[in-house]
């Protein structure tokens, strides 16, 4: 992010105060509240629901303190912090009321764990672990509400585990503005609810299942699919836009199963689309292309991809401007890189083309996060076409197919086909091309079906290759390989470095997605929801 | 103790130890035919030794009154088997009271040590080991016990039904 230029720095500078937190000496900015001075200080303290990425509301009691020289206990989360405060949560008397407010958040919950897709990350079970650890005392039979609520097209409720924290009504009402959720009825029959004909139905619905400190929201598509503790979690990045928002997948051997956002200030601060979500399907095993495919002679076999590339590559060798490359702008920097540079100065050609794939909506913003071009690197691949000097336009290819200037056309096509709304019609101009070779990660029953002379090649998805990716706005974000899915996939360098006829370094690619797990530790870190 | 005897100048000739052996054997067939009743051997398959009902032997799912599975699918078993031969796949149930449940429920009866603590960690006494102990299949795949095995099978005539019982509970208020 560019630093902006405040010039009137000096007189802004917020004030710094001391205090003491659980007999540590700290500074903070003025205006902090002290659960903010808790959490900068990397100090743990019981909450529900506060939430750094919505306003106050103070209402769970949860966050008690002792101040000293005050001689009732205060909630952290509404607290400012003043000059010289000294506060302590670890004493017997801050642990005996958040024990009694656990009681209370406990009185109705129905502890139906078992079956709660939340147990193993949940707010309850973990604040019970820290301070709770007693026998209820309540004797009245617990208030039954509302089970299985659909809520819209990705939420479901149960309102008898809410905890009634509001975090998912302030998310409606202060994030994504559409205020679908409301707190019905009082006292202990106080319930979530949509209103009538009003579905929580929006792009960004599924972050109120990530902020629900309970298993009160839960998400359809994940829902009782995976135990949470099955799962091991890669730090990565959405390729579902050029927003780039900062995710961690969920995955174990079977594949991927969930992504969630992590906090970036600069880009999703702590938030993400419920699009950007199901950018795990097409890296899972089903949807994925797991050898190569070559057709010749109308006879089509399954080869070893690097036994394809290689072929390929022999046949591409100095052919000059009669082959041409059609990009996607799915790719990572290092990548485009390797391809862009092989193609200039290996095979010879200037015939580069951009596929962009919604030319009608590519520039469009939701004012949130979603962005209307749904690639994750339009503007590296932008920049790398400007420095290798590629302005080929759409219409010089289909000039070239209809005259037969162009034989062989070769594709990096998309890795999330769900987003290229004319990937058929594309398939369909770009196979009148005398040789095809199509690279990609996931299956096209329409590719596998052509019959002209045709080779496609599997690629790695973006969770099994380490790479740079630019978001719309310039800001370069690398990800790591986490994990291997299709074993003999290839990412576009090492195809490239085969098709040169190089070997390729003797490395990780069967470096499986281990198979042990983590075992029986609940090792979810909440983290900052 | 050990059983590992000293070479002798006697055990160099195995022709006597030969015979000492057919010897016990002809003994013990000539008793065994004058009082049959002390008879110790059983005509396997077609009679089979009864083990104590506290035996840990073969899987069994329970069943609820209605007949139907009790388990809830959720995977503690699974989650505590230290062999990891449990393979679960819950869904959601028609009935909200239910809500999750296994469509799918697999033990790795080769692969199963035989522990008991899937017993132990069933929240709702979904999973019992029972005292059936033997099975003989012809493939690997036959020891792949599924739900209607694992729950239904003829010996448990209609399923062994579990003591937690859900409607009770909601009575109770719990
Ligand atoms: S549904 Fe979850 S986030 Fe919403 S009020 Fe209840 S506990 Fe809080
Ligand atoms: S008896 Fe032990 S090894 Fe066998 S299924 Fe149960 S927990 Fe697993
Ligand atoms: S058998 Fe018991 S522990 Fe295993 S999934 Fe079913 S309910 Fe859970
Ligand atoms: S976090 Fe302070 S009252 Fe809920």
């Amino acid at each position: 992010m560019p630093e902006s230029n405040n010039t009137a720095a000096p007189a802004t500078e917020p004030k710094m105060l001391k205090m003491t937190i659980n007999g540590k000496e700290v500074e903070v900015k003025e205006g902090t509240s002290i659960i903010e001075a808790y959490s900068q200080h990397g100090m743990s303290i019981a909450h529900y629901c506060w939430h750094p990425g919505l306003s106050v509301a103070g209402v769970c009691r949860l966050c008690m303190v002792e101040i000293e020289g005050n001689p009732r206990l205060q909630i952290a989360c509404n607290t400012a912090v003043t000059d010289g405060m000294k506060v302590n949560n670890e004493s017997e008397k801050v642990k005996d009321a958040v024990k009694w407010g656990l009681d209370f958040h406990l009185i109705n919950h129905p502890l139906d764990c078992p079956i709660c897709d939340q147990a193993g990350e949940c707010g309850l079970q973990d604040q019970y672990m820290a301070y709770g650890k007693y026998t209820p005392e309540m004797a009245e039979k617990k208030v039954k509400k509302h089970k299985v609520v659909d809520l819209g097209p990705r939420v479901v409720l149960d309102s008898e585990r809410c905890i009634l924290c509001s975090r998912c009504v302030r998310f409606t009402d202060e994030v994504s503005k559409t205020n679908e959720l409301g707190i019905f009825n009082r006292g202990d029959r106080a319930e979530i609810g949509t209103f009538e004909g009003k579905p929580l139905d929006n792009n960004y619905s599924l972050n109120t299942v990530d902020i629900c400190p309970v298993g009160a929201l839960t998400s359809k598509d994940f829902r009782f699919r995976q135990r949470v503790w099955f799962l091991k979690e890669h730090n990565s990045i959405c390729t579902g836009c050029s927003t780039g928002c900062n995710t961690r997948v969920f995955y174990n051997k079977e594949g991927l199963f969930r992504i969630k956002p992590r906090y970036n200030k600069d880009i999703n601060g702590y938030w993400m689309t419920d699009t950007g979500r199901d950018a795990y399907k097409f890296v899972n095993k089903e949807a994925r292309l797991l050898d190569a495919r070559v057709v010749s002679n109308g006879r089509g076999e399954w080869i070893a991809p690097k036994l394809a590339a290689r072929k390929a590559g022999e046949a591409l060798k100095g052919a000059g401007k009669s082959v041409a490359l059609v990009v996607t702008g799915q790719y990572m920097n290092e990548e485009y890189e390797a391809l862009l540079s092989y193609f200039k100065n290996e095979v010879g050609t200037d015939r580069v083309f951009h596929w962009i794939n919604n030319p009608e909506t590519f520039d469009s913003f939701d004012g949130l996060l979603a962005r209307g071009d749904k690639n994750p690197n339009t503007k590296g691949l932008l920049a790398e076409m400007a420095k290798q000097g590629f302005t080929a336009q759409w219409r010089e290819l289909a000039e070239g197919l209809q005259t037969g200037a162009i034989k062989t056309v070769v594709v990096a096509g998309p890795e999330n086909q769900a987003v290229f709304p004319d990937l058929k019609a594309k398939i369909m101009e770009l196979s009148k091309a005398s040789k095809l070779v199509w690279l990609q990660a996931g299956k096209n029953d329409q590719l596998e079906a052509l019959t002209g002379d045709v080779t496609l090649i599997p690629l790695k998805t973006y969770v099994e290759k380490t790479g740079t990716y630019v978001n719309y706005a310039g800001i370069a974000q690398k990800v790591h390989k986490g994990l291997t899915v299709v074993p003999n996939a290839l990412s576009l360098v090492e195809v490239v470095a085969l098709m040169k006829g190089e070997e390729l370094p003797a490395d990780d690619t069967y470096n499986q997605v281990g198979l042990g797990r983590v075992h029986n530790e609940f090792t979810m870190v909440r983290g900052t929801l | 103790m050990s059983l590992v005897q000293k070479r002798t100048e006697l055990s160099k000739w195995y022709l006597p130890a030969i015979f000492q052996g057919l010897g016990w054997t002809f003994v013990k067939m000539v008793k065994n035919l004058a009082n049959k009743k002390q008879m110790i051997t059983l005509n396997y398959p077609e009679q089979k030794h009864e083990y104590s009902p506290r035996f840990k032997g073969n899987h069994v799912l329970t069943v609820k009154k209605d007949g139907s599975i009790r388990c809830t699918a959720c995977m503690l078993c699974a989650t505590n088997c230290p062999a990891e031969c449990i393979t679960i796949k819950a869904a959601e149930h028609e009935d909200p009271t239910v809500e999750k449940f296994p469509i799918s429920y697999e033990i790795d009866m080769l692969r199963c040590v035989f522990c008991g603590f899937c017993e132990e960690a069933c929240p709702v006494d979904a999973i019992r080991m029972g005292p059936e102990w033997q099975r003989p299949a012809v493939n690997g795949a036959n020891f792949v016990y599924d739900l209607k095995e694992l729950a239904y099978r003829p010996s448990l005539k209609g399923g062994i039904v579990s003591v937690v019982d859900e409607t009770d509970r909601h009575k109770a208020g719990i």
